[in-house]
């Protein structure tokens, strides 16, 4: 039995044990409010040990029918899972759009695009086309940046 | 009854639903067209733009959207050999193979009137079924309930990607993922980390994003370059008269099979269309077609598939218990637009929900119409370049997260279950049971502590209640049932 083969059901577990040691950190209610109905604590723990049951299981048929080796996750969606946390960062620091924009952008180049010019007017139009339909048909707010700033005055 | 039906035919008389489901057919049969992007993507996509809109409205988009994307699927399957759904699956078999012989759309064509039928009887069913099932839903009690939430659960076992105890474990941590948040009861704080917009709860919406459409994006991102094999076709063709004489039994056959999948909970289309095939396979006169381009195959899939969507909303309206990925979404809506799933909908708002069946019924006839005459125009958007299209859904997916709470909280979620969603896939884990897990996480809970209260602490008595006993047999049964059948074979063999 290779470990490579059990690494779902040893996150799994990790997980599980993980939850169930916050669960068991949480605060006891008195028993005046609990009635005769459970702690809070119980319903996640009682998930938790479901679950490990249930990973054993899944340990078990790896154990007998190994599952085939992953291929590599690729280059292009590791980049694209970067994109997601720069968005984020673009989104908190300077605005949602120029964030949605220039993930827009680039993630249509890394993914093959080969025109700059049509990346770049994808990128463009699309966030201006759904910011109006949510600003002025749904009038959503969206949160202040150098953008939204500028247009909400 | 007369109340209900004048609710369903207003539908026809109220210009602006018409409208709404006009332009919601469009955009479900370009959803359904593009590989990757499915009802339940669409779905979650679409569910922030209907947040101004009337209840009824907003629910007969989500279903529209169900029904045109679900039948779409084929137009890919046929054309380019790839479902634009997963529900489209069992339609390439045999719809491909046609198209390469020169006759696509001849397969169109069959799949059009497939699916226009099996939508339409799974209404009707709809119809009478869900106020029947309302009525013995009204004796629900926590102890009912409960255990028919843990028969819905047990369910997610048989749903067609993973595997038994893949989705089981989905299921269980979607159910954990509802914990999150201040208890009900004594509102002590539970994995909220200190984030008190958590207090709530975890927002259903985001989660489904996440799950659904931002997860699509990574896996998509594998095919970002790959060139796909598009046959050409003419004009869709109505079926002959002989193609009538010889796929009406399989398709009123498959229509009720896909309508009564799709009110099991947690089977969605995908299940009934593959049963839905091979049944049409098993009573065929000419099983030496099937996989060559055998029009029994593709009406057998679509009806039934198609048939699937009204089944689905049974137990997720009478219930609250989604029947499929989709519905789990539309479930959300319901809540969202302060409509609440259950019995007590036929009765405090029976002029909403015929509406909204009668929606159902449009968007079958919609589809119908674009089908025929537009599905050549449709299958040309699916050769949009997809390093264009994912940015767009990128977009769409953190806008419309952000949308429903003004919370930049729910975009992080969407982020981070979009990365959970994708490398739960990768290692054969569905995403559809995190998401039915985290509906229904909240009925278990609350329900198995209304029944603690009711017996006294004594969770024991839940065993002496005959109903919650046959709904934990059912669900035991669906763990247990192929198990316990395939041991009793084996006896029997030796």
């Amino acid at each position: 039995m290779s470990l490579k083969s059990q690494i779902v059901p040893i996150f799994l577990t990790a997980v599980s044990l993980v939850i169930i040691y916050l669960a068991l950190q949480l605060d006891l209610s008195p028993p005046m409010i609990v009635g005769d109905s459970m702690q809070p604590r119980a319903f996640p723990i009682f998930l938790m040990l479901l679950n490990l049951i249930l990973t054993a299981a899944l340990a078990l048929r790896f154990y007998r029918h190994p599952p085939k080796d992953q291929e590599p996750i690729l280059k292009i969606t590791w980049l694209t899972m970067v994109l997601m946390v720069v968005f984020y960062a673009l989104t908190v620091s300077i605005d949602m759009f120029v964030g949605i924009s220039v993930v827009m952008f680039l993630m249509s180049l890394i993914w093959g695009q080969r025109s700059v010019l049509i990346a770049a007017a994808n990128a463009i139009l699309t966030p201006f086309l759904v910011f109006l339909l949510f600003d002025v048909v749904l009038r959503i707010r969206f949160p202040r940046g150098v953008i939204t700033n500028w247009y909400y005055g | 009854m007369l109340e209900a039906a004048t609710a369903l035919g207003s539908v026809f008389l109220d210009p602006y639903l018409l409208f709404l489901i006009f332009a919601t057919t469009i955009i479900g049969i370009v959803i359904g067209v593009l590989p990757g992007l499915g009802a339940t993507t669409g779905a979650a996509l679409l569910l922030p733009f209907t947040l101004t809109m009337e209840p009824v409205h907003a629910i007969a988009v989500l279903a529209t959207i169900y029904v045109s994307a679900t039948f779409a699927g084929s137009i890919t399957a046929i054309l380019i050999n790839t479902p634009g759904t997963s529900a489209a699956a069992a339609t390439t078999f045999d719809g491909f193979p046609l198209a390469q012989r020169g006759e696509a759309g001849r397969a169109l064509g069959v799949a059009v009137i497939s699916s226009t039928f099996g939508g339409v009887v799974s209404v009707i069913v709809l119809c009478f079924a869900a106020p029947l099932l309302a009525r013995v839903a009204y004796e629900f009690r926590p102890p009912e309930y409960f255990a028919l939430t843990v028969f819905g659960l047990s369910m997610l076992a048989s749903i067609s990607a993973g595997g038994a105890i893949k989705n089981l474990i989905g299921g269980v941590f979607g159910v954990w993922l509802s914990t999150i948040g201040a208890e009900r009861v004594t509102a002590i704080e539970r994995f909220m980390f200190g984030n008190y917009e958590l207090y709530e709860g975890l927002g259903f919406v985001p989660v489904m994003i996440g799950l659904f459409a931002m997860s699509e994006l990574l896996v998509q991102s594998k095919v970002a370059n790959q060139a796909v094999e598009f046959v050409k076709m003419k004009a869709v063709q109505l079926p002959s008269r002989e193609d009538y004489k010889k796929i009406w039994k399989t398709v009123v056959r498959s229509s009720g099979i896909g309508t009564f999948i799709g009110i099991l909970p947690a089977e969605g289309a995908t299940v009934a269309s593959m049963i839905g095939y091979s049944e049409a396979k098993r009573w065929s006169k000419n099983k030496e077609e099937f996989g060559k381009g055998s029009i029994e195959g593709i009406a057998g899939a679509e009806s039934a598939n198609n048939a699937a969507t009204g089944g689905a909303m049974v137990p997720t309206m009478v219930l609250g218990i989604p029947g499929s990925g989709t519905t789990a979404i539309i479930l959300v809506g319901l809540m969202v637009h302060g409509l609440r799933p259950g019995p007590y909908l036929f009765t405090e708002q029976v002029n909403s929900v015929y509406q909204i069946f009668g929606s159902m019924f449009a968007a079958n006839i919609m589809f119908l119409l674009m089908g025929l005459y537009a599905a050549k125009i449709f299958a040309r958007i699916s050769l949009v370049p997809i390093n264009l299209l994912w940015p767009i859904v990128f977009a769409l997916s953190v806008i419309g997260a952000y949308a429903l709470n003004s919370s930049l909280l729910d975009i992080w979620i969407v982020l981070i279950f979009g990365v959970i969603g994708f490398f739960a896939r990768r290692f054969g884990f569905a995403v559809a049971p995190i998401a039915v897990g985290l509906i229904l996480g909240k009925m278990v809970e609350v329900n198995l502590q209304n029944s603690l209260k009711i017996f006294y602490g004594e969770w024991w008595q839940i065993f002496t209640q005959p109903l919650a006993v046959f709904f934990l047999i059912l669900a035991f049964l669906g763990l247990c049932g192929s198990q316990i059948f395939a041991m009793i074979t084996k006896s029997k063999k030796h």
